[in-house]
């Protein structure tokens, strides 16, 4: 990674992404999207980010790779840093080496006509030599899996093999922080199951700071470290999956996972057995029960 | 409405010697049918060159494709020998410029249809055009099949609504495209934006010197495509210059009596 070659003492206690009192409101329009937002994130967490439609998380996400308020016009408050960066001073493209941001439809995210060169356009962005740029474009596609997809156009690709290319494209460029906005919403639920394993193993094995916006929280409940729950712009709940599905969260529009929400309702029938949020641990209560 | 026309120009990737030919060299031999074809104004001259056209299309094998993108144009031909025959041009003149713009039409239709975007991009990009203006030129390539679906999914979410497309006169009918063209053109904006921030998060206009993955080098193959090209462009100025073709003009007696007896 990039950015260990000179450590600043300072730099590390610094959380990855912390943002202090930090508000945004678009041009045009007057209610904030994302308002008094106080958050840290450290390196190499597997956060997910859920909430309601019009939550702010697009929001957010725009926020971490600095298309707020670089690309997006709007007015801010407050402070927000990304890997000791403040995203109001930075270009978009020096964020962009830093976080890699994956969108949800495929189709608007690959440009070229080949695997090889659609996960080369970052790198040859940045202008970096022939040999690094193969080399790069080797790994991603290694790690993500799709080397023997080199040669096809994203457009003979299944919804979840261009969402693998979309990745790879990304984490051609190195980052340390991979955002995913809705990454499965165009997918069906195998392909949707594939793309979240692959995401889980990314932040396993490089130590990769995840990002996850999701709506499809079966799936994603048992892999993640920490959700966030935001509301009409406001950071609601912050706290570990366990925590944050035992609560109400559901009433906020939050589609939680169905095993928690049948022991919720059990629990308020009277029948308190603890609230699970994977099918196994549900089975392996409800057989210690009938027994 | 049927947009299968714009089928002529959506490059679909196949491995042939002319998919494989160099971008450039291809761009000279289209132009070169392109310069040929305005040269002549004889029926048989341009028949020709359209014949001469036909090793290509088995070659790249893209006949079914080229067949209908002319099919698309069929519309615009009939109309261009309408309109000259109508103001008196005569007959072997106005079929003379029916088929100018048929040859016109293929020679670009086999450049499309035979050239990846990307090579395309490259192509431009050797030329020195900044990678800016090529990027714009590839994606609206590329766009042109991605719009008519778009298209054609609003066509049918509007008639599914009730929308009659064929009714009225011709200003009405006009009118009736109002409900297509206006959510086609945000579905456009809206798609733009997205790419726009996809390329943003892509490091796009980083850096000032941008280096690529492939690089294009012309092989033997491609000199000698470049050969042909100025050989049938020479070919083509020295015939029209030296050479008396015989003109239809039999016809313009056969279509005269016709019209007189009309």
């Amino acid at each position: 990674m990039p950015t260990d070659d000179v450590i600043d003492p300072g730099a590390i206690a610094m959380p990855q992404i912390e943002a202090k009192g930090f508000s945004f409101t678009y041009s045009g329009s007057s209610n904030p999207s994302i308002r008094d937002l106080d958050l840290e994130i450290e390196r190499g967490e597997f956060v997910l980010l859920t909430g309601p439609s019009g939550c702010g998380k697009t929001t957010l996400c725009r926020c971490l790779n600095g298309l707020i308020p670089n690309f997006f016009a709007g007015h801010w408050e407050g402070e927000f840093r990304v890997c000791g960066i403040d995203i109001a001073k930075a270009k978009t493209y020096e964020l962009a080496k830093l976080v890699g941001h994956v969108f949800q439809n495929p189709e608007n995210q690959l440009f070229s006509l080949s695997v090889e060169r659609e996960i080369a356009l970052g790198p040859e962005n940045l202008g970096l030599p022939r040999d690094e740029i193969r080399e790069r474009v080797e790994w991603a596609m290694e790690i993500v899996g799709i080397s023997d997809l080199r040669g096809l156009a994203p457009y003979e690709l299944s919804g979840g093999q261009q969402q693998k290319v979309a990745i790879a494209s990304v984490l051609a460029m190195r980052p340390e922080i991979l955002v995913l906005d809705e990454p499965t919403s165009f997918l069906d639920p195998k392909s949707a199951k594939a793309i979240l394993e692959t995401i889980a193993r990314l932040n396993e094995e490089l130590d990769m700071t995840v990002i996850l916006v999701e709506h499809r929280l079966d799936l994603a409940a048992r892999l993640v470290d920490r959700v966030l729950v935001m509301n009409e712009g406001e950071l609601a709940l912050d706290g570990g999956p366990r925590e944050i599905f035992g609560k109400a969260a559901h009433l906020m529009g939050v589609g939680l996972p169905k095993v928690t929400l049948l022991f919720q309702m059990l629990r308020e029938d009277g029948l308190d057995v603890g609230i699970p949020i994977m099918v196994e641990e549900a089975s392996a209560i409800l057989r210690e029960l009938l027994n | 409405m049927s947009l299968s026309f714009l089928e002529g120009l959506k490059f679909a990737k196949m491995d042939t010697p002319l998919h494989r030919a160099d971008p450039r060299a291809k761009f000279l031999m289209a132009l070169s049918f392109f310069a040929s074809s305005l040269i002549f104004a004889n029926a048989l001259a341009l028949l020709a060159l359209l014949a001469l056209q036909i090793p290509l299309l088995a070659i790249g094998r893209i006949s079914r494709r080229w067949l209908k993108s002319l099919r698309g144009g069929a519309f615009l031909a009939i109309l261009i020998f309408l309109m000259n025959f109508l103001t008196g041009q005569g007959a072997s003149f106005s079929i003379a410029m029916s088929i100018r713009f048929v040859c016109l039409l293929s020679s670009f239709s086999i450049f499309f249809l035979t050239t990846s975007p990307d090579d395309l991009g490259l192509a431009l990009e050797r030329c020195r055009i900044p990678y800016t203006i090529s990027f714009i030129f590839t994606t609206a390539v590329r766009l042109v099949p991605t719009m008519a679906l778009d298209a054609q999914e609003i066509i049918d979410a509007q008639r599914s609504r009730g929308l009659e497309l064929e009714r009225g006169r011709f200003l009405r009918r006009v009118r009736n495209y109002i409900p297509i063209l206006v959510p086609l053109i945000v579905c456009a904006i809206r798609r733009s934006l997205e790419m726009a921030e996809a390329l943003e998060s892509r490091a796009f206009g980083a850096s000032e010197r941008r280096t690529s993955l492939v690089t294009l080098k012309m092989g033997p193959w491609d000199y000698i495509l470049v050969a042909l090209s100025i050989a049938l462009l020479a070919s083509s100025i020295h015939i029209s210059r030296s050479i008396q073709m015989p003109s239809l003009e039999a016809l313009d007696r056969i279509f005269g009596l016709g019209w007189r007896i009309a």
